[in-house]
């Protein structure tokens, strides 16, 4: 097992149905991989609307190109592949098109105040961080992939996302526990 | 000082914020209605694509499928339990007119094809393993061409698509019946 919420297991004669475009086919495949690939699309977008969207698209490429699929790997490797793609292509579109990522610098609460100094739980924590250092964390520390994985998802070097991981794991330390942050620091 | 195992450890390592205790996020709303459109819209253009980039293809088809009807007509033994006979297709195919079918001789030629399947299925049995795996994956073939044809009743196209399906199936039987012919012959 591999620890990721992926890691399910697909028979052989539904994967072959799916291959030869049966509907029904396709249809258990998305049941039974729907939520990870929500999940997976909702932590690197941080929107559910977009990881709906997301999740949608990338089981139609999924579908659309399953014969490219040589069975060499797990299924549910090649298809979490499908699903990380659209979900980073989503995010750099997305940052690309609003020039400041706000939520770098600001923790918004749920009245729309800034909340600063006050400890988060981990969800929240995981919102507030900008949206690559946020796929960069969830991949490496919830999926598994090696630096190296990620890195070719985001078209980079390896140090990008050696870099990016940290910077997002002592973020995240300082959003859940502000004063021993702080403390740290002042040290 | 609470003492970490070995998976502890690890586990501490690769997740240090323990990111996966984090639950799976669910969907709101189903998304496999989209994705089931837009996979009808792909198969419908790729079946569109092959009928317009394989015309011979469809017209050896026809050329089949009118044999089957022609050397149904001439070998019926006329009784209550026919027995099964590989269709006579070579001389028949050989002087039958090429013609675009009508709506009606393809609705004639999927029930002659349906008949022929059943008895096929009645007296043969189960196919071996392959085949049963390819016969199945037909069958859900011609369940999504029926449902797109319960919206469409008279659509040439899909009719042909149906009378295409059956004419695979009846072949993956006659290659059983071929292959079981000659087994026993070198006995």
């Amino acid at each position: 097992m591999s620890g990721s919420p992926f890691d399910i297991e697909l028979d052989e004669m539904t994967l072959a149905r799916a291959r030869r475009g049966s509907l029904p086919a396709c249809e258990t495949v998305y049941r039974k991989f729907q939520q990870p690939a929500f999940s997976v699309a909702f932590r690197i977008c941080n929107c559910r609307e977009t990881a709906q969207e997301v999740s949608q698209e990338a089981f139609i490429t999924a579908f659309g190109k399953i014969k490219q699929y040589r069975g060499d790997s797990p299924f549910w490797g090649w298809l979490r592949r499908v699903v990380v793609n659209h979900a980073i292509s989503t995010i750099r579109r997305e940052s690309k098109a609003s020039t400041v990522e706000f939520q770098d610098f600001h923790v918004q609460a749920d009245g729309g105040q800034e909340q600063t100094g006050l400890a988060m739980d981990l969800d929240s924590a995981l919102g507030a961080l900008g949206s690559e250092d946020r796929a960069v964390v969830w991949l490496h520390d919830v999926e598994g992939y090696n630096h190296k994985e990620i890195a070719t998802f985001f078209g980079k070097t390896e140090s990008f996302s050696k870099t990016r991981l940290s910077r997002a794991r002592a973020r995240l330390r300082e959003l859940l526990d502000p004063d021993k942050s702080s403390l740290a620091a002042a040290r | 000082m609470k003492v970490l195992n070995m998976h502890e450890i690890r586990q501490k390592q690769e997740d240090p914020l323990n990111l996966r205790s984090l639950p799976l996020v669910m969907p709101e709303e189903d998304g496999w209605p989209p994705i089931e459109s837009a996979l009808r819209q792909q198969n419908r253009r790729g079946r569109l694509w092959k009928g317009v980039g394989g015309t011979l293809a469809v017209a050896a088809t026809l050329v089949l499928a009118l044999a089957l009807l022609l050397g149904q007509r001439f070998e019926s033994p006329a009784t209550d339990t026919p027995e099964i006979v590989a269709a006579p297709v070579v001389q028949e195919v050989e002087s039958a007119p090429l013609m675009a079918p009508t709506l009606e001789s393809l609705i004639a030629m999927s029930q002659q094809l349906e008949g022929r399947v059943r008895l096929y299925r009645e007296q043969m049995g189960d196919l071996n393993s392959n085949a049963l795996v390819y016969q199945v994956e037909l069958q859900d073939l011609i369940v999504q061409v029926d449902e797109e044809l319960s919206m469409d009743p008279g659509s040439r196209e899909l009719w042909g698509q149906r009378v295409n399906l059956l004419l695979d199936v009846t072949q993956l039987y006659e290659s059983s019946l071929r292959r079981d012919y000659q087994q026993m012959a070198s006995l």
